[in-house]
């Protein structure tokens, strides 16, 4: 019974602390690939976020500045790609591996002088829920209404199928792909400052450790539906709180086994997915990625 | 004085012929670290005695590169360096012991020092201090302090140094409190901040109130902990300014001194591969000052503790020590050899979690 209280205490809240820079991210990726395009530099994203973030709530003593920096910081650094991957037409897998690298190497060397400041970051609401965490629920029903009801939304899809329809029917392209790859660059930005200002409170080189690649792997589980963004982080939250909260109520799983359980978890739910999907071809992949992986 | 003191570094260097030594004037000492250099923790530690090597031997130059993993990379970072004029290399992951042996066959007038490890080569030595001591003052401070008696650890990896801190910490808190027990979460990795600090809450919401660790740097823990009003004992670095209310004490690595005395040792011919081992009494370790929480009469004990640490009339690791099932590893008053030490696999009685 014990055990089971350690277990059971605070999962919810500490699976949607765990959910929440993911799923800022994860929100921001999915409209990116709406547009048709794939940025794999949200890693970099974020990383720049969380330096800004963290930067700008040491120095301002406010969050909130914090987490607009983050956002900002993102945004810029997603400019990079934009212009690489409109602009120039250059391949949009070795555009996001260089902004990812850029965004690594600008985060280190920025970051240095922020190593040791204390921030003072939210105080949890009742029940431990943060502002970060309702600001990324928040966004859900923004983004996923705003894709799937909307005139906007109705155009940004029909440029990630086809741009070329799209361009008959009177839309310009480019302007939807880079709003995408900007508005993924706001969303992993904020993310980025989610974890440095709210969740840990830390300011570290490469602190996100493969989470901004997580969730473009996310994407494909979430079958690029906002809505579906929702669970999807949340199944990678509860797996990763899962995998630290059996520790703590001592089970005998190796917890090498353990810290394997969000990536099994994810991988379970995409191949079933998969298997119920297969006569749609794509799974509901814009058709624009779709050529971009063929090429 | 000069000449003479030239004159007998050449002597030195002669009589000392067939050691692998450079006998010139100033040494350039090339620094390899795992991780970031400014991690306020494990890596930060290192640098700091590089600095402290620069400040106090005159002339010395020294290179260091961060973020080199364990593997074959750490070859040419250390060739490019050699390359570099590099004569001395301080190699301080514990991962990088066999890429130093190998390279130590290749560059014979190199001097390698690695950071722990059990391996020598001709021109290949270690250096590591033991912190067990420190931390077992800190577990006694955190096991007093503890309302609870549940106490826990969030460590990356479990690897025999990380073992030994788990059991130093717990052995030290039941010495205040025999009946504290201590809860381990692994988090697979030196440096992940996202679930050290959800580690930390999970341990919280398990009634968890003192938390001791051994992951990269103890930041996010410590600041983490004082957000969720409990207490905890860092590592490598003292991070109480970053945390006041929450940061207990702590075992700080103070590395400067050894490696000045090894670079001397080198420069004049006298060094001698060997496993270079410092602790709480030369000063390698510290134990960080008290957080003001930590009430008068537990300060006293804890330091009496160490009064007799240091005068050798307490040994941490003396039986009797019994292992996590009760039964007895080592019986009443036998120390425990250096080779069973460095190789720990076992947790003792009140740890709760898996070594594997």
């Amino acid at each position: 019974m014990a055990a089971a209280d350690a277990l059971l205490t605070g999962l919810p809240v500490s699976t949607l602390r765990g959910a929440t820079p993911l799923l800022f991210v994860l929100l921001g990726e999915c409209l990116t690939q709406r547009a048709g395009r794939i940025n794999l530099g949200v890693e970099g994203q974020m990383l720049v976020g969380a330096a800004a973030g963290y930067g700008v709530t040491a120095l301002s003593g406010s969050p909130a500045l914090g987490l607009a920096a983050g956002a900002a910081a993102g945004a810029l650094l997603s400019t990079v790609f934009a212009v690489l991957t409109v602009a120039v037409d250059a391949d949009p897998f070795a555009s996001g591996l260089a902004v990812w690298m850029l965004g690594f190497g600008v985060s280190a060397f920025a970051g240095t002088a922020l190593v040791g400041l204390r921030i003072d970051g939210w105080m949890p609401w009742a029940g431990g829920i943060t502002p970060t965490i309702a600001l990324a629920l928040a966004l859900v029903p923004v983004c996923g209404f705003g894709l799937l009801h909307t005139r906007t939304g109705l155009r940004w899809r029909a440029v990630g199928e086809s741009p070329e329809h799209a361009r008959a029917a009177g839309v310009t392209p480019w302007h939807y792909i880079v709003a995408g790859v900007l508005v993924g660059g706001v969303l992993s930005g904020l993310g980025g400052a989610a974890l440095s200002v709210d969740y840990t409170r830390t300011w570290a080189e490469g602190m996100t450790a493969g989470r901004g690649l997580v969730a473009v792997g996310l994407v494909i589980v979430a079958r690029w539906n906002p809505w579906l963004a929702l669970p999807a982080a949340l199944l990678f939250g509860l797996a990763e709180a899962l995998s630290l909260r059996l520790q703590a109520a001592d089970s005998a799983v190796s917890a090498h086994l353990l810290h394997t359980l969000p990536y099994l978890a994810s991988l379970g739910v995409f191949a079933i997915t998969c298997a119920r999907l297969r006569r749609r071809p794509g799974g509901g992949a814009p058709a624009a990625l779709g050529a971009l992986l063929a090429r | 004085m000069k000449l003479p003191h030239r004159l007998a570094r050449l002597l030195a260097a002669a009589a000392f012929a067939v050691a692998p030594t450079v006998a010139s004037a100033a040494s350039t000492l090339g620094y390899i670290y795992v991780g970031p250099e400014k991690d306020y923790g494990y890596n930060t530690s290192m640098d700091l005695g590089r600095q402290f090597v620069e400040k106090t031997l005159a002339g010395t130059k020294t290179l260091h590169v961060e973020n080199i993993p364990e593997t074959a990379e750490v070859e040419k970072v250390m060739e490019r360096m050699i390359r570099s004029g590099a004569n001395i290399v301080f190699a301080t992951s514990y991962g990088y012991l066999d890429y130093a042996i190998a390279l130590g066959k290749k560059y014979p007038k190199v001097a390698f020092l690695h950071a722990g490890g059990l391996k020598l080569g001709d021109n290949v030595g270690t250096y590591w201090a033991n912190s067990d001591d420190a931390m077992y003052l800190a577990g006694m401070t955190a096991g007093a302090v503890s309302k609870s008696g549940k106490l826990g650890f969030i460590a990356a990896f479990p690897i025999p140094q990380v073992v030994r801190s788990i059991n130093a910490f717990t052995l030290g808190a039941q010495a205040t409190n025999p009946k504290a027990t201590t809860t381990v979460i692994w988090t697979g990795g030196w440096l992940q901040p996202a679930k050290e600090a959800e580690a930390t809450n999970s341990l919280v919401d398990a009634g968890v109130d003192v938390i001791g660790e051994q992951v990269d740097s103890p930041m996010t823990i410590a600041q983490t902990a004082e957000k969720r009003g409990i207490y905890m004992v860092g590592k490598d670095v003292d991070v109480s300014k970053l945390a006041p209310k929450a940061v207990l004490t702590g075992a700080s690595w103070n590395w400067g001194p050894t490696m000045v005395k090894l670079v001397r040792e080198i420069e004049a011919g006298t060094w001698k591969p060997s496993h270079v081992r410092g602790d709480l009494k030369d000063g390698t370790v510290v134990l960080d000052p008290f957080g003001a929480v930590v009430p008068e009469a537990v300060r006293k004990s804890v330091l009496a503790r160490k009064g007799d640490i240091l005068a050798d009339r307490f040994v941490v690791w003396s039986g009797p020590i019994a292992g996590q099932d009760g039964k007895e590893v080592l019986p009443a008053g036998t120390p425990m050899p250096m080779e069973q030490l460095e190789s720990m696999q076992f947790f003792v009685k009140g740890v709760i979690g898996t070594v594997k």
